[in-house]
């Protein structure tokens, strides 16, 4: 059963492709090395493909690695915000936790 | 002197903040994104990457939409903030009142033998294998101790009613000895084979439901259910019957278990349930403990085929609740509560923290206590990770303060697991460690492997298409937890 090779350049985020390689881990495992600034990812599907499959695999992967980018820019430029609906959230909690324990 | 505020004011607003979102690939061109707290909208991958690109203008339709899902704010606008964290709140509500379910296993013994049983029940010795007064004063003392303002006390077994006795003193002394204020609710899930009128009195009595467990027409259940007589469904209908004239049609209600001869068979089994007038219908699978497993009737259907029986039948109910008879499907109301408000559910298998301990603590009858049902079923298997002590030496705080459930619970959070933190059902989901374990010997589990997420991904994903796609349909869905 042949591995599925995808290549990715320097500007592909790695944190994007572990992701990936993680939803992907019911249908193939996922190897990835990073030589010369690239980073290759090695596919072993976990049961043999036939015709089309493996073509049909790798654009899974391209999905995946496709909507794991995008998660990381949403979850970068919306950290600050996230934390400031946590402390507005749960921040109240602790005041009334820190105001009954001192009283 | 007040005034009124230039037009502009009131101008929609241009400079945009994108708020935090998840989103979830339901088909090619297809996604699930949810804000914050899980309420969400469809949109194909060209209208996603708009949102989050900002690329939005007032008047274009997904500005407005992205606007009302809060998926996008004001720049500097502080009260779209603090309505997500009103909501995040309240959502998360369960944790400020732990613990209201206790589980009291008053009795292993059971006169049923079916080859699905979770709890691995016992035909013999009333000395082994029933609860002891003693026992049972010492896991009360433990259970009332509880914040929770009310406290539901579960009877089950084995076949609680063989040891009806001690149900009577447990639900005497708790009414006696619980705090003031203190709500008291009383639950005996039984087979009803044994059901007297004696039984029904004190139930009538004691505004105690009843739960038994119905898995279809009678050649179904007897063949899932076997018990000397092979009678079991002739016992469970009389039963059902008896119990709604003396106590009234809604406080007794019925259970299935799915197992590989239902699967074909699913309009059969939601039209026994209607044709004994029960409230509605929980399609549940079956779970991997107990004699489930050792009898391999676990792995005789996969999650798909649970999936496409799921689907068959929650279609076919949708069409009994368009034909006029209100009857909803209990584990799609529990999905549609999460998806469409904000109400914190009592269901310990979708939350997160985990509801282990924190949403029930289970008695044994010889006076172990664990953080779960499913777990005290592990331990008949001989697995105690989810033993927490004993109600001899514990009190409630011991318990629930225990390195094993703070380790347990902590390390299973959804919002921090791989792949759960950044899905977008998760906030309608659960960690379900039990079950995780159980199946990957991971408390966290491999998602990506999980028959549970699938399982969760899949229905989830059939709800929010109904209601996104089929009108009727979706009335009556959101009927559903409008009652």
């Amino acid at each position: 059963m042949p591995d599925i090779i995808v290549e990715f350049g320097a500007s592909q985020s790695i944190g994007a492709l572990r992701e990936a390689a993680y939803r992907l881990i019911g249908e193939a495992s996922c190897l990835i090395d990073t030589v010369d600034a690239r980073h290759l990812c090695r596919l072993t599907p976990k049961k043999a493909l036939a015709g089309e499959a493996d073509e049909a695999l790798r654009a899974r992967f391209l999905d995946l690695v496709t909507d794991e980018n995008l998660r990381e820019k949403v979850a970068a430029e919306t950290a600050g915000v996230r934390d400031v609906i946590l402390a507005l959230a749960f921040g109240a909690l602790a005041r009334e936790r820190e105001d009954s324990e001192s009283s | 002197m007040a005034g009124f505020r230039d037009a502009t004011a009131f101008a929609p607003a241009t400079n945009l903040q994108l708020l935090p979102l998840r989103f979830e690939r339901l088909r090619a061109d297809r996604y699930f994104v949810s804000n914050i707290v899980g309420e969400g909208l469809l949109l194909n991958r060209e209208q996603l990457d708009r949102v989050v690109s900002l690329d939005l203008s007032p008047g274009d339709g997904l500005y407005e939409r992205a606007f009302e899902k809060l998926l996008i704010a004001a720049r500097g606008q502080r009260s779209q903030l603090q309505l997500l964290a009103m909501r995040l709140r309240s959502r998360m509500a369960f944790l400020q009142q732990p613990t209201a379910l206790h589980i009291f296993v008053v009795t292993l013994r059971c006169e049923h033998s079916c080859p699905y049983c979770q709890v691995s029940r016992r035909s013999v010795d009333r000395e082994r294998f029933d609860m002891s007064e003693d026992t049972a004063i010492c896991a009360l003392r433990i259970a009332l101790a509880a914040p929770a303002p009310t406290i539901k006390i579960e009877f089950q077994g084995g076949e609680p009613l063989l040891n009806f006795p001690l149900i009577q003193q447990i639900v005497e002394a708790a009414r006696r000895e619980a705090p003031d204020g203190k709500k008291l609710e009383f639950v005996i899930a039984s087979n009803l084979a044994l059901l007297t009128d004696e039984v029904l009195d004190f139930c009538r009595v004691n505004s105690i439901l009843l739960s038994t467990s119905l898995d279809g027409p009678g050649d179904l259940h007897n063949r899932n259910r076997p018990r000397p007589g092979g009678n079991s469904h002739q016992l469970a209908v009389e039963g059902i019957r008896r119990a709604q004239t003396a106590l009234g049609r809604d406080r007794v209600g019925a259970l299935m278990t799915t197992t590989e001869a239902s699967l074909d068979r699913v309009e059969d089994i939601i039209d026994e349930y209607l044709r004994l007038d029960l409230d509605g219908i929980f399609l549940r699978p079956l779970s991997p403990y107990g004699f489930a497993v050792k009898t391999k009737q676990f792995d005789k259907y996969g999650g798909q085929d649970w999936l496409k029986f799921y689907e068959r039948g929650l279609r076919y109910i949708l069409e009994v609740n368009k034909n006029g008879r209100h009857f909803p499907e209990f584990y799609a109301s529990l999905l549609l509560q999460r998806l469409l408000t904000d109400v914190p559910i009592g269901y310990v298998d979708l939350r997160s923290p985990a509801g282990i301990g924190l949403g029930a603590l289970v008695y044994n009858y010889d006076g172990r206590v664990f953080a779960s049902d499913e777990g005290r079923m592990l331990a008949e298997m001989g697995d105690r990770s989810f033993e927490l002590g004993d109600v001899a030496k514990d009190d409630y705080t011991s318990l629930i303060l225990s390195d094993k459930l703070i380790g347990l619970i902590g390390g299973s959070l959804a919002q921090c697991s791989p792949e759960c933190a950044s899905c977008a059902f998760e906030p309608h989901c659960g960690s379900d460690p039990v079950y995780h374990h159980a199946t990957q010997a991971d408390p966290v589990g491999i998602k990506p492997l999980s028959e549970f997420c699938a399982r969760q991904k899949a229905v989830l994903r059939l709800l929010i298409e109904l209601l996104e796609d089929s009108p009727e349909d979706a009335a009556v869905l959101r009927h559903w937890i409008a009652q």
